[in-house]
């Protein structure tokens, strides 16, 4: 199987002394999905940024897909992210746009190879089930559809990686079970899928790959895994 | 492929124009206060070029020759004098026509006893094409062979009228500077405050893989919009103005110069260029 993403011993250090993530070795699969586990604010969240190069490693390789990220210059920066979609907590929407028009932004200033952007950005909403909120602007839909249309944003373009970092931090359960659901959906069509969370249910109802961190360090890597008692107390 | 760009480029710039009305209305009129000072500045230098430049191509120099040198040597010498760099022509005159001319312009000199066009020598009349180099052209004329006389009457004004136009000038270049320094700051921040305010759309596009050309033009262009329509604005207040300044001084004071109205439509042209890549 090739390989998606790897990390190989990076260190990610902030000025003043502060560690965000230490000697990460961590290999995922095309296909793949994995969830990444652990307190907030022990790194989870910056590990995903290193993949679509938001933050840069202090030491280490970071590779999507075969780039090597840290080492792409600006001007190539743009392409890496067309293979990335990334999914927020805050779901970060553009409130002044409807819902087609927020996925329709992204496909053209992506250029995404799309016959007629209409039947993408509908083809898009029907993948998470807001066909019928075309023209509904983000402050007219609930959290969970504010999070599925971000979803199908990031679905779009059609990338072959997907983050998401902490998608249900903000939904209620049942709305959090029916994002990591669309989220396994779209794992089954192939895209390769991580998901950075300290939401347990989620974690435990899916039930697979569960890297998990602290402190910055991978402490355990389970296949088919289920949240760690340990982190689900902290 | 590139049309989808152009189109798609074309309609952000038009939705943050609809959008950002209020941050369009203060740049649209801090860039009209701008240029209608800097157009009233550059009207006003135009101006005084048109009246300086046409004052200065009435400084003549004349240079009478030696009643000795023939006028063929003389006829040589007034040729050689209209190729000299600094002189704008250069015009032969034989006594013939230089005394009645000189009885026309000085009154009195008909009525001279003993003086006829015999007694009146040959001469060149030379124009320069700047009032400053008169007085050098005069230097230059006083050795030229056969040149007996010539009569320093130009180089005080002359030298008045460019030492005026070049204060002025500078001045005016300073202001125009200082304005435009102004100018540039106020726009500048004009322009952050509109980048703040998109920033979450800005954000988004660097996240989904838009390229930096993408996002900066759409700007760019609005900030052009922006420009143009102020300089438009500028124009409308500042071209009628000199039109009607221009009727009133041909009524009131003919000697006043000022530039014609056909002269306006390219400083309109590059009124609103300039506005444009102001913004």
């Amino acid at each position: 199987m090739p390989t998606a993403v790897e990390l190989k011993a990076v260190d990610v250090a902030y000025p003043g002394g502060v560690q965000a993530l230490s000697d990460i070795n961590l290999t995922i699969d095309e296909g793949e999905f994995v969830f990444l586990v652990g307190p907030t604010g022990h790194g989870k969240s910056t590990l995903l940024k290193l993949l679509y190069r938001e933050e840069e490693p202090t030491a280490g390789q970071v590779l999507v897909q075969g780039w090597d990220v840290p080492r792409l210059t600006a001007s190539r920066i743009p392409y890496l992210r067309r293979r990335i979609g990334v999914v927020f907590q805050d779901f970060r929407l553009l409130p002044h746009r409807t819902a087609a028009e927020n996925i329709a932004f992204v496909l053209q200033a992506t250029g995404a190879p799309c016959p007629s952007v209409e039947k993408c950005v509908q083809d898009a909403l029907s993948q998470v089930g807001l066909a019928d909120r075309a023209e509904h602007f983000p402050g007219q839909l609930a959290a969970g559809e504010q999070q599925r249309l971000a979803i199908a944003r990031a679905l779009a373009p059609g990338p072959s990686l997907l983050l998401a970092d902490e998608p249900t931090g903000n939904l209620d359960p049942q709305a959090s079970a029916s994002v990591a659901a669309l989220l396994l959906e779209v794992n089954r069509g192939g895209t390769t899928v991580m998901v950075a969370t300290h939401d347990p249910a989620i974690v435990n109802a899916a039930r697979r790959r569960v890297v998990a961190i602290r402190e910055g360090r991978i402490v355990s890597d389970t296949p088919e895994g289920s949240y760690p008692e340990n982190l689900a107390q902290d | 492929m590139i049309w989808h760009r152009i189109e798609f480029i074309w309609s952000e710039t038009l939705l943050q124009l609809r959008r950002e009305r209020l941050i369009a209305i203060s740049t649209v009129s801090i860039v009209a206060v701008l240029l209608v000072l800097l157009g009233a500045n550059l009207l006003f230098i135009m101006n005084l070029h048109l009246w300086t430049g046409r004052t200065a191509a009435e400084v003549e120099v004349s240079a009478f020759f030696r009643k000795d040198f023939d006028r063929q040597s003389a006829q040589r010498t007034a040729g050689l004098v209209a190729t000299w760099p600094a002189v704008a022509s250069a015009r032969f005159v034989p006594k013939e026509e230089g005394w009645p001319e000189f009885q026309k312009t000085v009154p009195g000199s008909a009525k001279l006893r003993g003086f006829d066009a015999s007694a009146f020598p040959d001469a060149v009349y030379v124009r320069v094409k700047d009032p400053r180099q008169a007085e050098a052209v005069a230097k230059k004329l006083r050795a030229a062979e056969g040149v007996k006389a010539v009569p320093d009457r130009f180089g005080d004004f002359a030298r008045a009228v460019a030492k005026f136009r070049d204060v002025v000038t500078g001045a005016g270049i300073v202001v125009a500077i200082l304005v435009g320094l102004a100018g540039l700051f106020i726009v500048h921040n004009t322009v952050r405050l509109a980048l703040y305010a998109r920033w979450r759309e800005i954000y988004i596009m660097q996240l989904v893989g838009a390229t930096r050309s993408l996002i900066a033009t759409p700007f760019l262009l609005e900030g052009a919009i922006h420009g143009a329509v102020g300089a438009w604005l500028a124009c409308c207040v500042l071209i009628p103005t000199h039109m009607y300044l221009r009727t009133v001084a041909a009524r009131s004071a003919p000697l006043l110069l000022l530039q014609p109205d056909q002269a306006l439509l390219p400083f309109g042209c590059y009124l609103v260029l300039g506005g444009a890549l102001l913004a």
